[in-house]
């Protein structure tokens, strides 16, 4: 039995005339030891996918079970429940408690599952062994490094033994090495056999997937199976074939991965790949650098 | 669910401790809630065993006679208001009166008490409004009170002008320590001291002028400087056993309204009697300025409620974090009103703190014996405590309803 089954899942914001159709009839299957990218311009429905996934939000129509259950309507608390038993969320912001320390914000969790002072922070402080920061268990979060924050956060995200992790962009506030070490660290936590799902702009970090699910409007426009350690096919070309975009598409709020779709007519600019590097600050560097020459 | 609950307070305390001025503020109106309900109570706690005492002091079996009529319990009276206008005083005593009260047979010691309102000289000094009281040979036995020096008015007195002082006059009006024998000016005439009292009980809050300040002369005296003027503002008498009170009492009161026309513009009253008429007066005023306080409680109340709002708002990422992270709406909830009900917590543990100095300040300022009970201190921390979660029940409600989408969405 597949742990996640969507079926024709839509979220429509707002009513009348402003409403927005976020998710737009999104049909997926995720099953047990998976560890999906999920890729897509701004705007495209990701982090809406991710929230009814992880049952922040519930889906406006269609049919949604986790682990075999059916959990489309479930009331907020039992919601809650779920969240907490079954699913770890690891944030592109870490989202730690400020006022906590490290290891109490890992133990959080435990706490609200009714696990008792010294047991919840003996595992906690076992699972920031496991990710590598056990000799920051007393600091504060900002105290920490951002690598550092994120690894408390995944630290935290694994300490209930969550079926299903969730990462809305999780390396989106890290430079390249701390990116590195959170991914192989997620990488080490699918090996040990949990699924992971985590929204990503780099194309790069497809290599860590098994599988990458690329969205576009609230669609889910293309879904295929990519074996580890190799950069996705169609992400490829937004890799190599696209370095950058052209400045109207930058004020336009145009992605190069947005342009790199398959089903859509890609403009090419007429310029030259120069050096290999991840999309996303490059088009931001570039565009600061224009604006600034101008 | 326990050790959450220990987490939950110690994270409240984090954040009272963390914004300790705004807090500070906040709890301002609980702490002056608590700390005037509870000195209001106590005040009215210390007299009430004051003037108990002073029943013991006095003893059962004295009659007071007074002017004008008080109502008491006894006689059922519908409101306590009536209580307080009964203590106006509407008629007056007269001479024939305390001829009458001393001639009682059942009566075997009897003094009037009567007010002079003059100058006293000293050797210095010259003092205004000193209660000069003209009374009888019998008043030490009447009020159970001793000498310190010297002896009381005698019979051999009356129509002299001898005088037996309060210590705090005595030593106001002359430099020796004791100055029996020395003269002084009262009414332009020259009176000696005979005797000094001992220190007086204090006298609280009560109608009695305090006795510590006062110079006793013969009654006959008092009337003859003052032309017959001097009021007549209590007669005591005594019985000879208890049991002699209840049959004294009416026959006094037939008496005396004999002398008044038929007109029952005086009171004959017990020692409990005459004393429950202040006591009423003093839980009626208790109940209405502890009521004033109260509403002090209420007005904390709400600044607690305005403080964990904004408190709310400004954590609502923080509550989508923990929503996030598999927190139920209780959960939430139950977190918030720890926390309001810690503040509002503290709040009281201050108040009942500056209770108590208030409490020490008036026992060394004033001759106030505040008595704060342990009841009023549990009194107050329970219905600081019943604030906090009354008030923190609607920002706690707010905090648990959030969508988590929402809250996380909200960055600082």
């Amino acid at each position: 039995m597949a742990l996640i089954e969507l079926n024709e899942v839509s979220k429509v914001y707002g009513f009348g005339d402003a409403s927005t159709l976020a998710l737009d009839e999104a049909t997926l299957t995720i099953e047990k030891g998976e560890f999906v990218a999920i890729m897509g311009p701004s705007g495209s429905g990701k982090s809406t996918l991710m929230n009814v996934i992880g049952l922040l939000d519930r889906p406006s129509h269609g049919k949604f079970s986790l682990d075999g259950r059916n959990v489309a309507k479930l009331r907020p608390n039992q919601s809650a429940k779920v969240r907490r038993d079954t699913i770890g969320f690891i944030f592109q912001s870490f989202n730690l408690l400020p006022r906590l320390s490290v290891l109490e914000n890992v133990a959080l969790p435990l706490a609200y599952r009714g696990v008792s002072l010294s047991k919840r922070l003996k595992q906690a402080s076992n699972m920031l062994e496991r990710v590598g920061i056990q000799n920051r268990e007393y600091f504060l979060p900002s105290q920490l490094s951002g690598g550092q924050a994120q690894c408390a956060a995944i630290a935290r995200a694994l300490v209930n033994n969550p079926k299903l992790i969730i990462a809305d962009e999780p390396t989106g506030n890290l430079d390249s090495a701390a990116s590195r070490l959170v991914m192989e660290l997620l990488a080490e936590i699918h090996k040990t056999g949990n699924t992971i799902l985590f929204v990503t702009h780099n194309p790069e970090l497809t290599r860590y997937a098994t599988r990458v699910v690329y969205m576009h409007d609230g669609c889910i426009i293309h879904d295929e199976k990519t074996a580890l350690g190799q950069v996705a096919a169609t992400a490829r070309k937004v890799l190599y074939t696209l370095s950058t975009t052209t400045e109207d598409d930058d004020l336009a709020g145009v992605s190069a991965l947005m342009m790199a779709l398959p089903n859509k007519p890609t403009v090419r600019p007429a310029r030259k790949p120069t050096k290999r590097r991840t999309a996303k600050p490059t088009v931001r560097r570039k565009s600061k650098t224009a604006k600034a020459a101008k | 669910m326990r050790s959450l609950t220990r987490g939950h307070v110690k994270a409240g305390f984090d954040s009272v401790r963390g914004a300790k001025w705004r807090n500070f503020w906040t709890m301002l109106g609980i702490i002056i809630g608590v700390a005037s309900v509870i000195t209001i109570v106590s005040i009215g706690e210390g007299v009430k065993q004051q003037i108990s005492q002073q029943i013991n002091h006095v003893g059962k079996n004295v009659i007071t006679v007074r002017p004008g009529t008080i109502r008491t319990n006894s006689t059922q009276s519908k409101s306590d208001f009536s209580v307080l206008s009964g203590l106006s005083i509407t008629g007056s005593l007269r001479d024939t009166d305390v001829k009458t009260v001393a001639d009682n047979k059942t009566i075997s010691a009897s003094a009037p008490l009567a007010a002079v309102s003059t100058d006293v000289k000293g050797d210095h000094a010259t003092f205004n409004n000193t209660f000069v009281i003209g009374t009888s040979p019998d008043l030490p036995e009447l009020i159970n009170q001793k000498l310190a020096y010297g002896v009381f008015l005698s019979v051999d007195d009356e129509g002299m002008n001898a005088a037996v002082l309060g210590t705090t006059i005595a030593s106001q009006l002359f430099d020796t320590d004791v100055p029996l024998g020395h003269s002084f000016k009262i009414h332009g005439e020259e009176f000696v001291v005979r005797g000094i009292f001992d220190d007086f009980g204090s006298t609280p809050l009560s109608d009695d002028a305090n006795y510590n300040n006062s110079i006793f002369i013969p009654y006959d005296v008092a009337q003859r400087i003052t032309k017959n003027t001097a009021v007549v503002y209590e007669i005591l008498a005594k019985t000879e056993s208890a049991s002699a009170v209840s049959p004294t009492l009416s026959s006094l009161q037939k008496s005396i309204k004999k002398n008044h026309g038929d007109q029952n513009d005086f009171s004959v009253l017990r020692a409990e009697q005459s004393l429950a008429a202040r006591s009423n007066v003093l839980s009626l005023l208790t109940n209405l300025i502890s009521g004033v306080a109260a509403i002090s409680l209420l007005v904390g109340g709400i600044g607690i409620m305005n403080v964990m709002l904004v408190s709310v708002a400004e954590r609502m990422h923080e509550i989508g974090i923990r929503k996030a992270i598999g927190a139920t709406n209780r959960q939430i909830m139950s977190q918030f009103m720890i926390e309001s009900s810690l503040l509002s917590l503290s709040g009281g543990v201050i108040g009942v703190i500056v209770a108590l100095i208030f409490d020490g300040l008036m026992r060394f300022f004033t001759n106030l014996r505040p008595v704060i009970s342990w009841q009023v201190v549990l009194l107050a921390f329970g219905v600081s405590l019943a604030v906090g979660i009354i008030f923190g029940t609607i920002p706690a409600l707010k905090a648990a309803r959030k969508d988590p989408i929402e809250a996380l969405r909200s960055q600082l």
